[in-house]
């Protein structure tokens, strides 16, 4: 009997809660979608991916403005259903950078794939940039044949590079591929570094990421 | 920005049909849109654009006309077509099109504006390159599942920069041997088309006090390794060093260690000094495996530890560093490295494997222990085997099962080296036992009796150690929302993983049987006899904490640990 205001808190913010975070995740809010191909494509196309509204936020914003570049590291996996667990058939992955070019007054987006950058082009409103970035993109990855229930999971990370990372990001975008802005960066001492990671990981700093998944499908057709 | 004078491109003459205004868009077959959009951009009297195009409702442009990127905003008329190449297409009311093909971008305005033909649109960006003014499209990237493909997808790109530098850094780690070590000195990395060479040449400084002009504040690491074959050879090299060495560095990670000592002034490390030179062959397969054999020549001796400062705890006095056997080896080694968990930067799950053999021979003076004698100098020859295999299982996007089990210690020979010695208990191997206090369990199966001596060395010929660790993500979006920019509010990346984890191991000597800590050489110890927990946390990447209960001692407290890596 006491217990009833409580139940009846927990029953509203049950209630509640799922409606705002359904809420929130409508409007201009940064989103990213995987869709699997049509039924009769599917062992020749692999799904699109569309990261929306990605640069929209004040902070990386103002990241943007004083030079730091973003990147944006997407990875595609295909899974297989399997009685008590999936099994992970194939991956690819491919980032997109972007920065601004003070002397130009533009922003630069480049997509790299596999070893090769493509230019996504140049903007001068970030919002044209975050455009360029939404573009859908095939990722060439296709269902396994003969494999019943298939499904996508595509994973975005969003990150600022930090300025030890600038002169590779130079040399990444310029086609001297190397692990880049994905680490071998000159390490500091171990203080700083498990410093800054122990403070940028209570902050949550640094890093933004998304998660999207399709329906699970038969390679062959069908569902 | 391209603006497109209306008076300055009028045409006389130009029949421009109009179409309803809801001429129906539809996405076409990529090659069909992507074709046409191509054939547009390359034909002679096609204007081009790159960046932005915008056509004012007092302009028109005669002829087609091709923007690369974007974005498009019409307001005007355009008489031909407009192929936007990954580029957005914004119509203002009004507008007129003689055609409309987009590929790679959206249409806005299309019920607002008159298009004489169908539209065509392909969702999906196109790829493609420049030659001498011609857009050629790219075949999409395939997904090759030939093993060689695999293969290449797997290794890096390679470096092919030549450079060298002159580095000032620390050595990753902070201790109550050395506080923190500094190295400085030259790096070359020269890359050629048979092979490269590298040179680390750093000299080492460390910080603790107090700081004097010897050879307990400086020291030096130079490494050169001349490597024949880019993605899969041969590498012969050599090593002359006079530095501070862990005993076990297996459990911990330096960085972990670094950051406990210097915080916390807990240092789960012990310390040896190794002057002395190496040379080694190392087969190599890639970044996947290597194979080295390594033959080297040191002088072996204790190494006190120091003043340090902490940031906590400063009034606590560090734990001691044990004395350790002191002379001169000669050390043969062979290792083995597989790790198959990556190709590319994805993580696949698979295999770690590092083992090794060592074959030791030379004259120690052993540490005696509690025992008030002098020690004398004595023929030693050992061998001593180690590994630590792992299997990295993906179940299910999210979720993963890995498993570990690490084996090592005395093979042939005499007995071995403090040096050489193991224990397992503590954070790295057996959470919820404290690191290097076991006096509630008798016998001590961590470290076969090193913790009654002074700095609790690690003193167990063998050790053998079973882990398995169950994560599977979840989403603290109520914590920390990214879809709103709240980088830097406090809370977490939004993905988390809850862990289960047990354990169980121990160490033993060889020698004659006492069915409690000694067992014969070619026994292993009852599994009923090894110690176990059992744990759950939150790994939030960087960060994980954990609570862990010794499941096989009942009188041994729940423990909390905070790790700053996953825990293998």
């Amino acid at each position: 009997m006491s217990h009833s205001p409580l139940r009846a808190l927990i029953v509203a913010a049950v209630l509640i809660l799922p409606a705002a975070h359904a809420a929130s995740a409508q409007g201009g809010r940064p989103a990213l979608t995987i869709t699997a191909p049509a039924p009769g494509e599917r062992l020749r196309a692999g799904p699109i991916v569309v990261a929306s509204q990605m640069l929209g936020g004040r902070k990386l914003g103002e990241a943007l403005e004083s030079g730091f570049p973003a990147r944006l590291h997407f990875t595609v996996e295909l899974w297989s259903v399997g009685g008590w667990t999936n099994a992970l058939e194939r991956v690819v992955e491919w980032d997109v950078v972007v920065r601004r070019l003070a002397v130009e007054n533009v922003y630069e987006v480049t997509q790299v794939v596999g070893d090769r950058p493509f230019s996504l082009g140049r903007f001068t409103q970030l919002a044209d940039a975050a455009a360029a970035v939404a573009r859908p993109t095939r990722a060439p990855i296709v269902a396994v044949p003969g494999m019943v229930r298939q499904y996508y999971q595509a994973g975005l990370s969003v990150e600022t590079l930090s300025i030890s990372d600038l002169d590779e990001v130079e040399r990444w975008l310029r086609g001297e591929l190397r692990p880049a802005v994905r680490g071998e960066r000159n390490p500091g001492t171990v203080l700083g570094r498990g410093l800054k990671t122990l403070a940028s990981r209570l902050l949550g700093g640094e890093r933004r990421e998304y998660v999207a998944r399709t329906g699970v499908f038969d390679a062959d057709g069908g569902r | 920005m391209h603006r497109i004078r209306l008076l300055a491109l009028l045409t006389s003459g130009f029949a421009f049909a109009t179409a309803p205004i809801d001429a129906q868009q539809r996405d076409t077959p990529p090659r069909t849109a992507a074709a046409l959009a191509v054939a547009t951009y390359n034909a002679e009297r096609t204007m081009r654009v790159t960046g932005v195009l915008e056509v004012t409702a007092d302009q028109r442009v005669d002829g087609d006309v091709a923007v690369l990127n974007g974005p498009v905003r019409v307001a005007g008329r355009i008489a031909g077509t407009l192929a936007a190449i990954n580029a957005d297409v914004q119509l203002s009311p009004g507008a007129v099109l003689g055609g409309l093909v987009v590929v790679g971008g959206t249409i806005s305005g299309q019920e607002q504006a008159t298009i004489a033909t169908e539209v065509m649109r392909q969702p999906e960006l196109l790829r493609y390159h420049l030659a001498e003014q011609r857009l050629v499209p790219e075949a999409e990237p395939t997904y090759d599942e030939a093993w060689w493909k695999r293969r290449a997808r797997r290794k890096p790109v390679p470096d092919d920069r030549s450079w060298s530098d002159f580095t000032f850094t620390s050595a990753h780690t902070y201790n109550r041997v050395e506080g923190l070590p500094i190295l400085l000195g030259p790096r070359i990395r020269q890359n050629t088309e048979w092979g490269r060479f590298t040179l680390d040449a750093f000299g080492v400084v460390r910080t603790a006090g107090p700081v004097r002009w010897d050879r307990g504040t400086l020291g030096h690491d130079v490494t050169g390794e001349l490597q024949l074959g880019r993605k899969a050879g041969v590498g012969v090299g050599g090593r002359t060093f006079d530095i501070v060495d862990a005993v076990e560095d297996w459990q911990y990670s330096a960085e972990e260690v670094g950051l406990a000592a210097f915080v916390l002034r807990r240092d789960n490390r012990d310390y040896y000094r190794r002057h002395g030179g190496l040379g080694f062959v190392r087969m190599h397969a890639g970044a996947d495996a290597d194979l080295t054999f390594s033959f080297g020549d040191e002088r072996w001796a204790s190494a006190r530890d120091r003043a340090p400062i902490s940031v906590f705890n400063s009034d606590e006095p560090w734990r001691l560093n044990p004395a350790m056997d002191e002379g001169t080896m000669h050390l043969a080694t062979t290792r083995l490295r597989v790790d198959t968990r990556r190709r590319g930067s994805a993580l696949w799950g698979g295999w770690y494997l590092d083992a090794q053999v060592e074959r030791g021979s030379g004259t120690l003076a052993r540490d005696p222990g509690l025992l008030a004698v002098i020690p004398r100098p004595e023929r030693v020859e050992y061998t001593r085997g180690f590994i630590d295999a792992r299997r990295y299982t993906r179940l299910a996007p999210g979720t993963a099962l890995n498993l570990r089990f690490v084996t090592g210690g005395w093979m042939s020979g005499d007995r071995l080296p403090t040096q050489r010695r193991l224990s397992v208990g503590g954070p790295g191997t057996l959470p919820g036992y404290d690191f290097r206090r076991s006096w509630r369990v008798d016998p001590d199966p961590f470290t076969c009796g090193g913790s009654s001596l002074p700095g609790s060395p690690a003193l167990c010929d063998r050790v053998m150690l079973f882990q398995a660790k169950y994560r599977t993500d979840f989403h603290v979006g109520w914590v920390r929302n990214d879809a709103r920019d709240d980088w830097w509010r406090p809370g977490f990346n939004q993905h988390a993983a809850f862990v289960l984890f047990a354990d169980a191991g121990r160490g033993w000597s060889v020698g004659a049987p006492d069915l409690a800590t000694t067992y014969a050489k070619d026994d292993v110890p009852p599994l009923s006899t090894f110690r176990a927990d059992v744990g759950a946390g939150f790994d939030f990447g960087s960060l994980g904490i954990y609570v862990a209960k010794a499941t096989t001692t009942a009188s041994e407290p729940v423990n909390v640990i905070v790790r700053f890596r996953h825990r293998f």
